[in-house]
């Protein structure tokens, strides 16, 4: 292409250097108007994109242009000078507009590979910026399904605990079911009161033990059956026994009387399963009295046996 | 008298066909139709300054056969080849035109991609 062009300029400037030559040649000649228009017509040409892209159409025109010229130098007033004149000026702006559509043909090429390289870039772009949003959305994805996963772990262990909460509660209200039927129970044969040392359970002397004797009565062990189950629900931290009489009767006796019969009630209690290290047996003898030793009413009240429960 | 009738007759027969007696060019109408028709083809009606330029062509076409029909078969020759020239040029601003709007529109795809 670049040698085709440079070989046209030679052409053109030849083709010039004649038309130089023949105008000099036509000397006072007055030109038709037809070859005024093509000279002109040719001299654009010439500057136009056709000197690159069109040199061919471009020789085509100075061809022309040139027997036009010489046609002139004939017979400047002739009709086949204009025609020929006519005739190159439209080959001359042919081959202009020929230049200028190959100028419009390259630039498309070239716009249309530029918009290719920008929808390409943009593709990217986009496949790019796709490819964050996912691992965006998947990340995000993760945290979610992890706090879901530590939600629902919770959730569990929340549940675990309530769970564990409500069994406690359960158990306790059965302990305490227990517990209370066990109290009502004994109710029969002592009363159960709480105190500042604890809940304290007071068995009659009488219900539990023959007079002067610290063997259990079975009725007594039966009852202190259900007191060692509702304890052992219910749970405790310790346990004293105390053992108490009446005042009548040596004081010594009535203390080792006292601590047979509180001794006496741990190793049932043990038996059932209560353990022995929680549980302390003493004697207090007539020491504690609570009611009057005068009346017989108060003195089979004063002979008991009280259990301190010390909750947990 | 005979004798100059016959020469006159004889140097004005030849002068004819010398001068007035040029083939019927009928390449040169096949030519300019055919060019015609490409500009036609080549969308030169569609563009304004093309659309003069073929009907200047064909207008010249339709002379020249009259032209031809007067016996001006020399003079219709060279009206056919104005005719080409026009035809020729129709066709040539036509695709011009039509490589502008091509590049304009390539230019106007690139803009609205840019600014997606």
């Amino acid at each position: 292409m670049a040698q085709n062009s440079s070989i046209g300029s030679i052409r053109q400037l030849l083709g010039l250097g004649g038309i130089t030559v023949l105008l000099g040649a036509c000397g006072a000649a007055i030109p038709p108007q037809e070859l005024v228009d093509a000279r002109a017509a040719y001299q654009q040409a010439v500057e136009s994109p056709a000197s690159e892209w069109a040199p061919a159409k471009l020789d085509t025109a100075r061809q022309s242009l040139e027997e036009a010229e010489a046609a002139f130098e004939d017979d400047p007033d002739s009709e086949l000078t204009r025609d020929l004149a006519y005739i190159a000026e439209r080959r001359a702006r042919a081959s202009a507009a020929a230049g200028q559509r190959e100028q419009n043909k390259r630039r498309l090429a070239q716009l249309e590979a530029e918009y290719q390289e920008l929808e390409r870039k943009q593709a990217n772009m986009t496949k790019e910026e796709l490819e964050k949003m996912r691992a965006r959305l998947e990340e995000e994805r993760r945290r979610a399904a992890a706090g879901e996963q530590a939600l629902a772990q919770k959730d569990e262990a929340l549940a675990q605990k309530e769970a564990e909460i409500e069994r406690e509660r359960e158990a306790r209200k059965a302990a305490e079911g227990k517990l209370s039927a066990a109290i009502a129970s004994l109710k029969e044969m002592g009363s159960v009161k709480e105190e500042s040392r604890g809940v304290v359970i007071t068995l009659s002397g009488s219900v539990l033990f023959a007079t002067g004797e610290y063997n259990l009565l079975p009725i007594a062990k039966e009852k202190l059956n259900e007191v060692a189950t509702a304890l052992k629900d219910q749970g405790y931290k310790k346990i004293v026994i105390e053992g108490h009489t009446d005042s009548r009767g040596s004081a010594a006796k009535n203390q080792e009387l006292s601590l047979q019969r509180a001794q006496s009630v741990k190793a049932h209690l043990v038996t059932q399963g209560m353990d022995a290290s929680k549980i302390e047996a003493v004697g207090l003898g007539p020491d504690r009295p609570v009611a009057t030793n005068d009346t017989a009413e108060g003195r089979a009240m004063n002979r008991r046996v009280e259990l301190v429960v010390e909750p947990e | 008298m005979r004798l100059e009738t016959l020469f006159l007759v004889t140097v004005c027969g030849l002068g004819v066909g010398a001068c007035g007696g040029a083939a019927v060019p009928h390449a040169q109408i096949t030519s300019a139709e055919a060019s015609v028709r490409a500009a036609e083809v080549g969308g030169a009606q569609g563009v304004p300054k093309a659309e003069l330029h073929l009907k200047h062509a064909r207008d010249q076409i339709e002379a020249a056969k009259r032209l031809i029909e007067e016996g001006e078969n020399e003079r219709a020759l060279y009206v056919l080849k104005r005719a080409e020239a026009d035809a020729e040029l129709a066709l040539a601003l036509a695709e011009e035109q039509q490589s502008r709007r091509d590049a304009e529109g390539a230019l106007k795809r690139i803009q609205q991609l840019t600014e997606q």
